[in-house]
């Protein structure tokens, strides 16, 4: 039973990195990413078929990290420079990356049977699925750290700027198609990253394995972002990593409650729409969050006396 | 000369197929540091004049220097980082989703390019950001001073406003354009925002331009009042000039029911 929830740990973490490129794309940057399906089976294709040729797994990483990088440099660029709408950007790339991924692949399916770990991670009693769970804790946590870490600085200010409101980013000097294009590959690296660890986790990668990843990061978000209510962003990403965990989790019950494999993607779907649906949902005495007060239409303006007579509501804490 | 337009030509298609020349060879001239208040009815060009300036939209032929540097020759951001811009939607002016410090520490970084290794460069707004941030407040009698840290989304429409007043002259503008930027607030908000507007304009030395269709702030601010009609020079008053004419003066001009007059 033990194992059951500490492999639902493993794939949520594993999966992690996905809901965070979807959160860097569809949050801080406010663009419809589709790529994603693509640059997650890229992600895991090229890992696998590096590790399978005996390249050290931190390499082959490193090779998937960069091909998602790419891929979304490619629909950034058609968005920014051809003026092609984001979604249409997105599965352009992602059309074209199907048949990249099986030219990289070699074949549609490929099984991992032999991983060699570089670092003799502390099982904690528990074989590999503990092995697996420190490690990716750690990676995870290092990731959060440093995402949160780059969207404090000036450079993540801009970035968080086009999505907020990209006429006053361009009113104040950002250069939106730079940052738009740095935000999306950046997003895509991480979503690969996703793609090679699934791939090692589960013991192969799949031409295929790409398909929904979109609406499965979204749905990662979502349910992360509805427990913790981030009204920061580093609470925020770690929201993202907890939803990953999470969504992992009613998997996992799912299965036990005897689902077959075969209606994965249908109870996939439900429970992201029931997330969905419960973002929707304003329980009485639940403060907004910033987000839904930031995407309300604005109130017509008040004096200022009125609203200086308000408490400070919105403080970060 | 601070801003030199010379022969500034441009037009678009309207319903119907055919084409409206708004600008045919327009020129305008201001010194440094001149506050220039500029009316006319709806269509005139006004917001259009300041988009050309600003550059969201681009002219079909004719030149703009801002202190002798050919503006349509750099891209859009560079040559936003010699312009302080509020627009008339208090919603447009700021990023609603961050908070007063992040929003202000925004503007002050126009001058550097923040999507660059510098931008990497430490976590902004820092503690030392935010208490400088809190005193320029402060010394402008804002009660904005003590909630540095609130989400712009969550102020009233005058509040925003007054903080993209302020976004507008950080960062050393050479030029400040206002469009309208006290039209969608109501007269006690917009009293605070145009005594703001004069004192920051004031202290800034900035070469600015201010749309608007109040005939009472036309009459009371700026150094020079001028009228646009169908893209052209209507009339162009110094200060001195201005203090002989009335509201009903500027009404019979242009033939007015467009004109508001909030006094």
């Amino acid at each position: 039973m033990l194992s059951l929830w500490l492999g639902a740990y493993d794939q949520g973490l594993a999966y992690a990195s996905l809901a965070l490129g979807t959160y860097l794309t569809l949050r801080v940057l406010n663009f419809a990413d589709l790529t994603v399906d693509g640059s997650f089976a890229l992600g895991g294709g090229t890992a696998a078929v590096l590790i399978t040729n005996g390249v050290p797994i931190p390499l082959a990483m490193l090779a998937a990290i960069v091909l998602g990088g790419l891929a979304g440099t490619v629909t950034a660029l058609i968005h920014t420079r051809l003026g092609v709408n984001d979604l249409f950007a997105g599965i352009l790339t992602t059309t074209g990356l199907y048949t990249i991924t099986l030219r990289v692949m070699g074949r549609s399916n490929i099984p991992i049977t032999d991983i060699t770990p570089v670092v003799n991670w502390p099982t904690l009693g528990q074989g590999d699925d503990g092995r697996w769970g420190v490690a990716l804790t750690c990676v995870m946590l290092g990731m959060v750290c440093l995402l949160a870490l780059i969207l404090a600085t000036d450079f993540g200010l801009a970035l968080r700027s086009i999505g907020n409101n990209p006429i006053m980013a361009r009113a104040n000097a950002v250069n939106q198609a730079l940052g738009l294009t740095i935000g999306i590959a950046a997003a895509n690296a991480l979503v690969a990253m996703a793609g090679a660890l699934v791939a090692m986790y589960q013991g192969f990668a799949d031409v295929t394995m790409g398909i929904g990843s979109l609406i499965l990061g979204l749905g990662m978000v979502i349910i992360g972002e509805s427990v913790l209510r981030p009204r920061s962003v580093p609470v925020a990403l770690f929201a993202v990593v907890i939803g990953a965990i999470l969504f992992r989790l009613m998997i996992a019950i799912a299965l036990q409650l005897g689902l077959e494999p075969v209606d994965l993607k249908l109870t996939t779907a439900v429970l992201l729409l029931a997330a969905m649906s419960l973002g929707h949902i304003k329980l009485p005495g639940v403060n907004a969050t910033p987000q839904d007060v930031a995407s309300e239409p604005a109130a017509l303006p008040a004096s200022e006396g009125e609203a200086d007579g308000e408490p400070n509501r919105g403080e970060r804490p | 000369m601070s801003l030199q337009v010379d022969q500034l030509s441009w037009g678009h298609p309207v319903p119907g197929g055919s084409w409206r020349q708004l600008f045919r060879n327009f020129n305008f001239q201001s010194p440094s540091g001149q506050f220039t208040v500029v009316i006319g009815s709806n269509g005139s060009g006004k917001s259009t004049f300041l988009n050309l300036l600003a550059g969201t939209l681009r002219c079909s032929s004719g030149s703009i220097r801002l202190n002798d540097q050919p503006l349509q020759q750099l891209s859009d951001h560079r040559r936003a980082r010699r312009i302080g811009r509020v627009m008339q939607n208090p919603l447009e002016g700021t990023c609603p989703g961050l908070t007063i410090a992040e929003n202000l520490r925004l503007a002050e970084g126009r001058r550097r390019s923040a999507i660059s290794w510098r931008g990497l460069t430490g976590v902004h707004p820092s503690r030392a950001d935010r208490r400088r941030y809190r005193e320029l407040l402060q010394q402008l009698g804002l009660p904005l001073a003590d909630r540095i840290d609130t989400l712009v989304g969550q102020l009233s429409g005058g509040q925003r406003q007054t903080i993209s007043l302020v976004m507008a002259t950080m960062g050393q503008p050479q030029m400040l354009l206002l469009d309208e930027h006290t039209a969608a607030l109501d007269p006690k908000a917009e009293a605070t925002v145009m005594a703001l507007t004069d004192r920051l304009v004031r202290q800034l030395g900035t070469t600015t331009l201010m749309v608007t269709h109040s005939l009472d702030q036309a009459l009371r601010f700026g150094d020079r009042l001028v009228m646009l009609h169908e893209g052209r020079l209507l009339g162009d008053w110094s200060a001195q000039q201005r203090q002989h004419l009335t509201p009903d003066d500027l009404r019979k001009m242009y033939g007015s029911a467009n004109v508001t007059q909030n006094s």
